[in-house]
This record gives structure tokens, C-alpha cells and sequence, in this order.
């Protein structure tokens, strides 16, 4: 490769990290905010990296209540006073993310009735935000178990069918084939928003709607032409004698496929596999119309970050939630997509 | 006694099309050595193919001992078969591969592990039974292929074109081990190949092909010195045999193949095959060993042909020469004069008797 030379390489260097800090920066931020408690959520200049304590002053008022001051930027101020043990364990939960009992609270504080005014420090739940987001939205539970269903779904079909389609594309010439190849492709172009509306109306009439099989049905629309586009052509790519041999050698074709073409044909199922995930995982608009009760997560995140107005850290914490099996599986899947069988004429 | 019978075996790949394989006939003894030898496209590996079973016999039939296998599965044919590139499992070790034939036939663990152990020590591949392919060299991989064929026991040893992948110099070291194991196992073997030296030096005997058509069967020496038709004599040897248009002429009660600038004189036994020839032309070929030189100056018969010598090819052990003959470039080995220089004048002789004639519509040797 020719060297670059310096006005290129500055470039070059300019426009890769464009495109990083284009990437990179909004992730931070939103990781930060799924890890912020309230207060931090309205400071201004907002703090890139949460805090994992909480810092308050306290002064003792009259009738065993406390007064209660905070520093959002600018100095102490006061925010709240009570002697409620049930409003001082709210307020430090729902304003700080401190999960202290209130009565541990107004212990700790009646120091202040000897010593005057005091700061204190409590750590801070670093999950908050998490177990809110459960706890607020209703459902996300079953909608998390619901999203893992409809994933391995979408993966069980679209890789059986899409996978054997793919095979027979690969080896056998048919009448129209060509024009099946293509006919795969244009599948693949209609948004699958276009095709939620029939499949709604269909999905009414088999029995299937609102439920986790007839939305894997839908996104395994596209993916099966995905997945025999993908198998197709590694299969193509596996050497025809590499099976003849196994056929010579005392397997019959079942055996063949299973113990040869498919281990071959692996790192293309599992490349299938991570996009047929990603789809069923991610989707919101066609869960949003062909679902009722039976959410997917997605679902319910979007939801989340649509109706709640003052709780956007929860809805970042459920995005991290979404996000995190995601990452999980595509890493995994990752390791065997690279790990071709280098070398070697398949 | 005959142990495969191969009887009018036909091939065509769609209705009505070519016939790729034309009516075959062909018997092999048990413990033979053959190998078909032809140019790409000549059906000699949709043949072994058709043999296997990989491929449909779309007429004739094939015997094993007599039965016909048409309707088995390759599987039950008892064959086994080494292939062009190889066919080594990529995701299993060298040890898997070759257990893998014994391991679909239920075999115990421990006689798969004996019969995987005899035939790695029968390929010299024992040290490498734990590596995968990729880690390995072409001749290895060969190696592989070789021991996962006898590990089965085969009635029949299929070989296609196995050596083909290999660099010239392992090719030529494999073809000995190849024939080695084959003294060993005395196995029926059928091997496919278009080199003509590795045809030589393996077969038994040889089964030259062309267009899906037997052209003769014989062993190396017969299709060499006794080739039946015009393709075997000009298929088979380097440099290939030199052809000439002769009219055969009769002279003095003896037989003349006669051209613009030459006259041979027909040996004795030809002639009475040659009569029905007279005034006819026919093709003239002579190996490129059997033309004799001789300078200028030296003795001169009726039966020299002087010509210029055009260019100079050495080999070490021999020289070619090519010379211009009948307009046409003319082949001719020597070991007498190896360092003889182009332009020189010399004097071409026809060794007698070593000629041989073919049939120009039929292509068949007159003998």
C-alpha cells in the first residue's frame, strides 16, 4: 500500500474522527443520563460522568423538622423541609437516588440538634434508574421475556427456511431461479412498515394477532431472503466434492448436510442469525400495530421515552436494558463469524 | 476373471444431448492398476464418476463381482474415491476424517482407532492425526485423502486426477508412494489423469479416451509401440509422433509410402495390409526417435532427405530437433548429436519398419 502523505493523513485523520466523536459522544451522554439521579439531571452545565454519592446540608428547624439544602451548581439552597421520616425517604430516593430509610435519615440528622448545621453524604443506588424503569412502566418484564421469545423465533424461522432456500439456490438449477434471486431482493426493500398493515389483517385472520409467533412471522419476512442470500453464497462457496466424499464414505444425504455442509455453512448461519435478531430486537413501529397486550421491550422503551416528560433518565435506563442483549449477542455471534475456516478452499 | 465389468455405459447430461460417455465397454481383474488417460472432456471422470455413483448412467450398466451396482448408493457400492482437490474435511482433524467413514458404520472406538492408526502409518501421516487441514501442506493433505480411501477397504480405488494439485516435483514422489500402497493394499484401482507420464508409470494398463470414446486399451509398452488409432499415436508420447500425407505406390513389386520429397519403403509385413491402398492416400506416422540424422557428408542412400535444421531443443539426456518436412515442423530425438547447431544441412533417414499407417476416414492403424 502506497504511504500516505501528510496533508492526506490529516484528512484522513479529521473525517475518522468526525465520525467517531459523531458516534461515540451521544453514546456517553446517554450512558451518563441512564446513571443520573434527578438532581443531576437538572444541573446546568450537566456533569458528564454521574456521581456515585450524594452531598446534602442539613439544618435543624423548628418541630423536629429538618431543612434540607443541596448544591445544584451554584451554591447551597433550600429545598425542602419536613420532619415526615415517609417524605425525607421519598424526596432523597426520587430527588437523589438514595435509598436510605427515612427513619435512618432522621436519625443520622438529629446530630445536627448538637453539633448545628452539617453536611452529609450517602452513596447513591448506582441502579436507580434501572429499578425505576421497571417499576414505573408497567409490563416490561413480561415485555423483556416477550422480545427474547419473538427473537428466538424470528431466528428458528428465517434460518430453517431461509437457510434451506438458500441451499437449494446454491446447488440445484431450476426453472425461473434467476428470477427468484431478484424476487428475494425486492422482499427486502419493502419497508416492513408497509407490510405490517396486511400482515395485521392477515395475522386477524389465522388467529395470530397479538401474538409473539404471528409478529415473528413478520420480521421473519425479509430475513428469510436475507438469510438464503446470505447461506446461498457460502454454500456456493463450500466445494461440491467436500460432500460428494462424505456420500462415498457411508453417509446418506441427511447425514451429509448435517455433519458436513452445515458446521461448513456456520459462520454464514451465524451472521443470519445476529440480523434476524437484531430486527425482531429493535423493532417498535410493527410491534406497535400488531401487538395489544403482548409488548415487546422495545415497545415499551419507546413508549416510555414518548409519554414521560420529567423521567428521561428512566427511559435511557431502558434503552441500556434494550441495548445491552443486543451487544451481548452480536459480540458472541462476532467471534464466530470471524472464525471462518481460513485458508482452505472450501 | 473379471471384477468390474463396465457394459455399453453411456452418459448424456440432458435428453437427447451429447453423449459424453459412449458405449463403454470395458472388464478390469481384480488387483489391476488402470488408469484412463485423454484430454479434458473426454469422459473419463464422468466415467469414475458414473463408477462411484455421484453420477446417473443414463445407459449400460456396471458390475462389481458380477452384480450389477447400478441401484446402490454410493455409500453401499464398496468404492471409495480420492479426489481432485483433496475433498478433506476442513473443520475436522486429520484423525476425525479419517475415523469418519468407520464412525458411520458403527465400529467400536477401539478397532476405529486401530484401523485409523494402520492407515496413518500405511500414508506416513501419524504425527499430524491432531491438525486440522489448514495447518497443512498440499502433499499432506494428499497423504490425508489416501489414508480416509484404504481405511474402508474398498473393493475399488477411484483416483481423480489426485495429483494434479500438487508442484512437479511432489508429483512425481507421490506417484511412486501412490503405487507403493497400491503393491501393498492390492487394491482394484482406477485413476484419471490427463499426463500422460503419470498414465506410464502407474497403470497396468492404460485406457486412452477421446470425445467418450475408447480409443485402446492396452498396457504403457502397447499403447506406446503398438498404438491402434491416429489419436493414441499422437496423444501418447513426447514429443508427439510426426504425421505426414503418403500415397502408398507400388514399385518394383515392393510397397512405397511416397510424399513430395520423400519415399519410404514399406516394411514387409505392412504389405499386404497396404494393397488395398495403392494409389490412396493415407497418414504416415513416425515416432520422433525413429528418424535417424546424418551430416552432409556423410553416406548417402536412396532413402535420405535433406533438409535444414531449424531449431535446437536440449534436454540433457537428449536433443530435439525440429526440422521443416513436407512444410510442416517434423520432431526428431536424438542422442547423437546433441549439441548440433540450427541451419545446419543434414540428411534425415526413416529407421525401417518403424513406421506405422493409419486410415484416414476411420483413423484406424493398417496393420
Amino acid at each position: 500500500m502506497d504511504k500516505l502523505n501528510i496533508i492526506q493523513k490529516t484528512v484522513m485523520g479529521l473525517v475518522i474522527t468526525t465520525m467517531v466523536f459523531s458516534v461515540v459522544v451521544p453514546l456517553l451522554f446517554f450512558l451518563s443520563i441512564a446513571f443520573s439521579s434527578d438532581v443531576e439531571m437538572t444541573k446546568f452545565p450537566k456533569p458528564l460522568i454521574p456521581t456515585f454519592t450524594v452531598t446534602v446540608k442539613i439544618a435543624p428547624a423548628e418541630d423536629d423538622q429538618y431543612e434540607v439544602f443541596h448544591d445544584r451548581g451554584d451554591g447551597y439552597r433550600s429545598i425542602i423541609t419536613t420532619g415526615n421520616p415517609t417524605r425525607l425517604e421519598n424526596h432523597f430516593r426520587r430527588q437523589y437516588s438514595v435509598r436510605v430509610p427515612g427513619e435512618q435519615l432522621l436519625k443520622d440528622f438529629s446530630k445536627t440538634r448538637i453539633y448545628g448545621p452539617m453536611e452529609f453524604q450517602y452513596r447513591k443506588d448506582f441502579f436507580h434508574n434501572f429499578k425505576q424503569f421497571f417499576a414505573i412502566v408497567n409490563n416490561s418484564i413480561p415485555a423483556l421475556k416477550n422480545s427474547v421469545l419473538v427473537s428466538v423465533y424470528t431466528i428458528l424461522i428465517s434460518l430453517s427456511i431461509g437457510s434451506v432456500a438458500g441451499y437449494a439456490m446454491a446447488r440445484y438449477s431450476f426453472k425461473f431461479k434467476d428470477f427468484i434471486n431478484v424476487t428475494l431482493l425486492i422482499v427486502r426493500m419493502f419497508p416492513v412498515v408497509g407490510i405490517s398493515i396486511p400482515m395485521a389483517i392477515l395475522l386477524i385472520k389465522f388467529g395470530l394477532f397479538d401474538t409473539l409467533l404471528g409478529l415473528a412471522l413478520l420480521y421473519s419476512v425479509p430475513n428469510i431472503a436475507l438469510t438464503a442470500w446470505i447461506t446461498s453464497s457460502i454454500f456456493i462457496g463450500i466445494n461440491k466434492e467436500l460432500e460428494e466424499a462424505s456420500l462415498i464414505f457411508g453417509a446418506n444425504s441427511f447425514q451429509t448436510f448435517m455433519r458436513i455442509t452445515l458446521p461448513l455453512a456456520f459462520p454464514a448461519l451465524t451472521a443470519s442469525s445476529m440480523y434476524a435478531f437484531l430486527t425482531a430486537w429493535n423493532d417498535t413501529i410493527s410491534a406497535l400495530i400488531l401487538t395489544n397486550k403482548n409488548q415487546t421491550l422495545a415497545l415499551v422503551v419507546y413508549k416510555a421515552i414518548g409519554t414521560t416528560s420529567s423521567g428521561i433518565q428512566y427511559a435511557a435506563a431502558g434503552s441500556i436494558i434494550l441495548i445491552l442483549p443486543a451487544l451481548v449477542f452480536t459480540f458472541i455471534v462476532r467471534k464466530y463469524v470471524n472464525q471462518m475456516w481460513g485458508g482452505v478452499e472450501l | 476373471m473379471s471384477y468390474l465389468i463396465l457394459k455399453d455405459l453411456e452418459k448424456r447430461y440432458t435428453k437427447g444431448g451429447n453423449l459424453v460417455v459412449n458405449k463403454m465397454n470395458l472388464s478390469i481383474r481384480k488387483g489391476e492398476f488402470i488408469v484412463f488417460l485423454g484430454p479434458s472432456g473426454c469422459g473419463k471422470t464422468t466415467t469414475i464418476r458414473m463408477i462411484s455413483g455421484l453420477e446417473e448412467v443414463s445407459g449400460g450398466d456396471v458390475l462389481i463381482e458380477g452384480e450389477s451396482i447400478l441401484h446402490k448408493k454410493p455409500k453401499d457400492r464398496g468404492v471409495s474415491m480420492i479426489f481432485q482437490s483433496y475433498a478433506i474435511w476442513p473443520h475436522m482433524t486429520v484423525f476425525e476424517n479419517i475415523a469418519y467413514p468407520l464412525k458411520l458404520q458403527k465400529l467400536s472406538k477401539s478397532e476405529i482407532k486401530e484401523r485409523v492408526m494402520a492407515a496413518a502409518e500405511a500414508t506416513d501421516i501419524t504425527a499430524l492425526l491432531d491438525r486440522y487441514p489448514t495447518q497443512m501442506s498440499g502433499g499432506q493433505r494428499q497423504r490425508v485423502a489416501v489414508a480416509r480411501a484404504i481405511v474402508v477397504k474398498p473393493k475399488i480405488f477411484l483416483m481423480d486426477e489426485p495429483l494434479s494439485n500438487l508442484d512437479a516435483k511432489l508429483r512425481v514422489s507421490m506417484r511412486t508412494e501412490l503405487k507403493n500402497i497400491h503393491n501393498k493394499e492390492h487394491a482394484t484401482s482406477i485413476f484419471v489423469t490427463h499426463d500422460q507420464s503419470e498414465a506410464m508409470s502407474l497403470a497396468d494398463r492404460i485406457v486412452i479416451m477421446n470425445k467418450g470414446v475408447v480409443e485402446q486399451v492396452g498396457t504403457p509398452m502397447e499403447v506406446y509401440h503398438d498404438s491402434a488409432t491416429k489419436f493414441v499415436a499422437s496423444f501418447i508420447g513426447t514429443p508427439p509422433t510426426n504425421f505426414f500425407e503418403v500415397s502408398i505406390e507400388e514399385m518394383n513389386n515392393e510397397l512405397f509410402a511416397v510424399s513430395k520429397s520423400f519415399q519410404y519403403r514399406i516394411q514387409q509385413e505392412l504389405r499386404k495390409a497396404l494393397k488395398p491402398y495403392i494409389h490412396k492416400t493415407v497418414d504416415m506416422g513416425i515416432r520422433p526417435e525413429f528418424i535417424d540424422i546424418f551430416h552432409e557428408d556423410q553416406v548417402k542412400s536412396e532413402y535420405l532427405y535433406d533438409t535444414v535444421i531449424d531449431f535446437v531443443e536440449p534436454q540433457g539426456t537428449h536433443s530435439v530437433l525440429i526440422v521443416n518436412l513436407e512444410g510442416k515442423e517434423a520432431k526428431i530425438v536424438t542422442t547423437k548429436y546433441m549439441d548440433i547447431r540450427p541451419g545446419t544441412k543434414v540428411s534425415l533417414y526413416i529407421r525401417d519398419g518403424k513406421a506405422m499407417f493409419f486410415d484416414r476416414e476411420t483413423t484406424l492403424r493398417i496393420k
